[in-house]
């Protein structure tokens, strides 16, 4: 070790070290970024609620909004706004900047001494060193820290924008489920119907038991079936409660689930917009450089892992005698292979990030085409229902009463025929309720992983 | 009467017939031309122009063929085809039949004439002509394979006999029976007595009864339904599109009825009683003769029934099967009598808007309400008379008897006009209202509405 004393050359150092860094605390933490973002793909707001006032004014908007019939981009809205999970989220954003805002500072000067005496005789050392190198490696250190800045936003974004399918998705199946529990209360009470009639038909001699009885179990059946979307109906507007970040459930859905559009989307590159959109392949992507850019960094930094320097002053000998001043150079030397080791480690690192950024890829693509052709066949589905299902079971109910009016069908052949109907009907709405939840994936699909797991029918009563 | 315009249309059909089927020229020359008529009203007697004089008959809602004489000979042509018959206004059927009609025209000829009648064939399968309880050689008799070949599509085919004995007759297809009967296709056939003076009547009526399945809604009768018919008919027509047998008070009237059907029928006059003085073997001896007002009509089976219309008035004529003077009807329709609705009249329309209360006093409700029938469809009991609703369908027509009714004068007199104090009248009820106390039995829990009065007995 050389030992020098030096003290002029403290004050520079110090002076440099107080130089501020390549990077500083933003005004919004990088909220802006992840605001626009969210406001491009969904055209909703958020806001990052950091004071009571701020929760208030929310709040106040929230109330607002629940007053009338919540339409999907209410919902969506107040979900964004209200969901306390995605203000946590937020705050992963805080944790990433200051990681950037530190990688841009200069580390501590770092002041050593040591004193030691014996029969009047002293060893004093003294030493004041500072990590030169890192004035070479900040730049790096900072353009990492910033795509770790930067992927962390798009996770943000993610989230947010997750969140919204997730509530879009709520949403339909709340309301298909509510409309879905009123047409089975219409069909249990064609099947009521047909039973009292049945039991006046028994009491007036013109039936038998085992006729009675039929009716009556069509009743039964009905009356389960009601009850199973009464159920489902619960759990769709609970989950929906859940993602808005209600306490309650006082809102209103409206009445009919928006109709379904004239045409479907037929979008050119789907594949194309997918990788170029997709968060999940430009986290994959940012990640990949900044692990490219570490190890660029490792491969610098092979053979001088820490360079320090800083002036030292050195007395040996009697206490009286002169301090010797100089400077403290410290350098590690690679003497095994450790450095070629740590360029393995990020060599194998980045071409991990490589293969998963492929694999993100492939599935990305795969996944938009799965999104586009759940959406096609959805709509092409419903509009089967709305088109030809639905107005042939009108016309079979239309006929039917023709043949009623002329006493070759029963009033019974009439319910039964209303219960078809309508159970084509509530057809049409899940097959609705499909397409707009398809919907929702395939345009999830184009900016981020979609969940295809919770498949409409899960929510359906049977 | 068969109009100019319609044997005109008639001889173009034969000429279309003739590029067809590539008959030769001289062959079709030899063709008495195709006479068709296309409505389904009664035609006035055909009166015999050339030939042995006879009394001719009238055919319910049909016609009579014309002929030509040739060397003696007299000649008619028939034509096989797919027809469309009013079955009543308001409802038509697609069925098979001759010369523009189903069933296809009468025929009439004398005892001991020489006929020969052409079949041409413009269905889509072969057919044949059986001349059902005619004494003839056994080739003449039209049974496929086991007489004759079938007569091909657009073929004509040719039958020579001698009208043997007076009395009466059909003409039916012998080949694939079950559809072409099923089909409409019959005829009648009428060999009158060599003695204009031999059983003469004054009024000679000549109908079939035959019977289709058509599916409301639909126009083509199933032709593989065995005994479920909804439409009963006399020549292919149902009440109230059956003509009304128009008599001159006092004629002798005769009614000669075939069946073709697959069930019998017990035919029923009202206020009068008649003889059955012929079957399909011929006259019935007077000694032998059975004063009924119903008789019984087996399937296959002829009856000539006749009596002396002396009773002015407007006479039901039907069948006493009570399905059959009824049209399309739902038979699993399960009875509603006693069964109130109307209280559930809201909760009904709340799913069936258009729903009315039927069944729970009765059927008469159905006649009563002019409600909207599927396509092609007539209700299922209709036909209005002087004091309202017939509630009548099917098998039902009329006998109406008048004073001073020409003798070749066959059109509806219209409603009779009842002397003073001969109508059913309505008297003063001052009866307590009926208790029907809703008593249930011990066994079932089942109301007992109807108790005859002074029945103290539960059972």
């Amino acid at each position: 070790m050389i030992c020098m004393a030096y003290a002029r050359l403290l004050l520079p150092l110090v002076l440099v070290s107080l130089l501020p860094g390549c990077a500083t605390f933003s005004r919004d933490g990088g909220f802006d970024q992840v605001a626009s973002t969210v406001k491009a793909k969904t055209g909703k707001e958020i806001r990052w609620v950091k004071s009571e006032d701020e929760r208030h004014a929310l709040d106040a908007r929230i109330a607002q909004l629940l007053q009338q019939p919540i339409s999907v981009d209410d919902a969506v809205q107040i979900a964004l706004l209200n969901n306390r999970g995605l203000q946590a989220s937020y705050a992963e954003l805080g944790i990433s900047e200051a990681d950037l805002v530190q990688a841009g500072r200069l580390p501590n000067p770092r002041f050593s001494m040591l004193r030691a005496s014996r029969d009047g005789e002293y060893k004093i050392e003294q030493a004041l060193t500072f990590n030169i190198f890192s004035l070479v490696t900040m730049p790096k250190a900072t353009a990492i820290e910033r795509r770790r800045f930067e992927q962390t936003q798009r996770q943000v974004s993610l989230e947010v924008l997750r969140l919204a399918t997730a509530t879009r998705k709520a949403y339909f199946s709340a309301l298909a489920a509510a409309q879905s529990e009123r047409y089975m209360q219409q069909v249990m009470r064609a099947a009521e119907t047909s039973a009292t009639l049945a039991q006046r038909m028994k009491k007036a001699g013109n039936w038998s038991t085992l006729d009675e009885a039929r009716e009556q179990g069509f009743y039964a059946d009905a009356t389960l079936g009601a009850s199973r979307a009464r159920q489902a109906s619960l759990q769709a507007t609970e989950q929906l409660t859940r993602l808005m970040g209600l306490d309650h459930t006082h809102y209103t859905l409206p009445e009919r689930m928006p109709d379904l559009p004239a045409h479907a989307e037929d979008p050119a590159n789907l594949e194309q917009t997918a990788l170029q959109q997709r968060m999940d392949v430009q986290m994959m992507k940012l990640q990949t450089e900044a692990l490219a850019g570490q190890l660029g960094l490792t491969k610098t930094t092979r053979f001088i892992n820490v360079l320090e320097l800083g002036p030292a002053r050195v007395l040996e000998g009697r206490r009286s005698d002169p301090y010797k001043n100089g400077v403290e150079i410290s350098l590690e030397i690679p003497l095994f292979d450790w450095g070629s080791t740590r360029v393995a480690r990020a060599e194998s690192t980045y071409m991990q990030a490589v293969n998963q950024l492929a694999q993100v890829a492939v599935e990305a693509r795969s996944e938009v085409r799965e999104g586009y052709g759940r959406y096609r066949a959805s709509y092409d589905i419903a509009r089967q229902y709305r088109d030809s299902v639905v107005p042939i079971r009108q016309k079979i109910a239309e006929e039917n009463q023709l043949r009623y009016n002329g006493m070759l069908v029963s009033v019974f052949d009439l319910l039964a025929d209303a219960r078809a109907q309508i159970a084509s009907v509530n057809s049409y709405i899940e097959a609705l309720r499909d397409f707009w939840l398809s919907q929702s994936d395939m345009e999830m699909a184009l900016i981020g992983k979609p969940d295809f797991s919770t498949p409409a029918s899960a929510l359906t009563a049977q | 009467m068969v109009s100019r315009r319609d044997f005109l249309k008639g001889a173009s059909l034969a000429g279309v017939a003739a590029t067809a089927a590539t008959v030769s020229k001289v062959a079709m020359a030899a063709l008495p031309e195709i006479i068709s008529v296309s409505d389904a009203d009664t035609q006035a007697p055909h009166m015999p122009d050339t030939g042995r004089p006879y009394n001719p008959v009238v055919t319910l809602n049909g016609w009579t063929l014309p002929w030509r004489m040739r060397n003696g000979v007299k000649e008619f042509h028939l034509v096989a085809e797919p027809v469309v018959r009013e079955l009543a206004p308001g409802m038509k059927a697609h069925l098979w039949g001759y010369n523009g009609q189903s069933p296809g025209p009468t025929i009439e000829v004398v005892e001991g004439d020489r006929v020969r009648i052409y079949v041409t064939n413009r269905l889509p399968e072969h057919t044949s002509m059986h001349w059902h309880g005619q004494r003839l050689p056994n080739g003449m008799d039209g049974v496929t394979g086991l007489t004759q070949p079938g007569i091909k599509p657009g073929k004509t085919f040719a039958y020579e006999f001698v009208a043997q004995r007076a009395g009466t007759f059909m003409y039916h297809p012998h080949a694939d029976e079950m559809t072409q009967m099923a089909m409409g296709m019959m005829g009648f056939w009428v060999t009158h007595p060599k003695n204009p003076a031999t059983m003469a009547v004054d009024r000679d009526f000549v109908f079939l009864i035959n019977a289709y399945d058509i599916d409301p809604g639909a126009y083509t009768p199933r032709i593989n339904t065995m005994l479920n018919f909804n439409l009963w008919t006399f020549n292919s027509r149902v009440f109230p599109g059956i003509s009304p047998m128009v008599v001159n008070q006092g004629d002798r009237v005769r009614i000669r009825v075939g069946n073709l059907s697959m069930t019998n029928h017990p035919i029923h006059i009202h206020g009068h009683e008649f003889m059955v003085t012929g079957t399909d073997g011929g006259w019935v001896p007077p000694s032998a003769r059975w004063p009924e007002v119903t008789t019984d009509i087996a399937v296959g089976q002829m009856r000539a029934l006749e009596f002396k219309a002396d009773a002015p008035g407007d006479w039901a004529f039907h069948c006493h099967k009570s399905h059959h003077t009824m049209n399309a009807m739902g038979h699993d329709v399960p009875t509603m009598l006693g069964v109130e609705q109307r209280d559930l009249k809201q909760q009904l329309q709340g799913l069936l808007p258009d729903y009315m209360a039927m069944g729970q006093h009765g059927m008469a409700d159905m006649a009563e309400m002019q409600m909207p029938l599927p396509d092609n469809t007539l209700p299922m009991m209709s036909g209005q008379g002087q004091f309202g609703g017939v509630e009548m369908g099917g098998m039902f027509t009329t006998v109406k008897i008048r004073k001073g009714i020409a003798k070749h004068d066959y059109r509806d007199p219209g409603h009779y006009q009842h002397p003073a104090g001969t109508v059913a009248w309505e008297v003063e009820n001052d009866l307590p209202p009926v208790e029907r106390p809703a008593d249930t039995d011990a066994h079932g829990g089942v109301e007992v509405q109807v108790r005859k009065p002074g029945d103290h007995m539960q059972h």
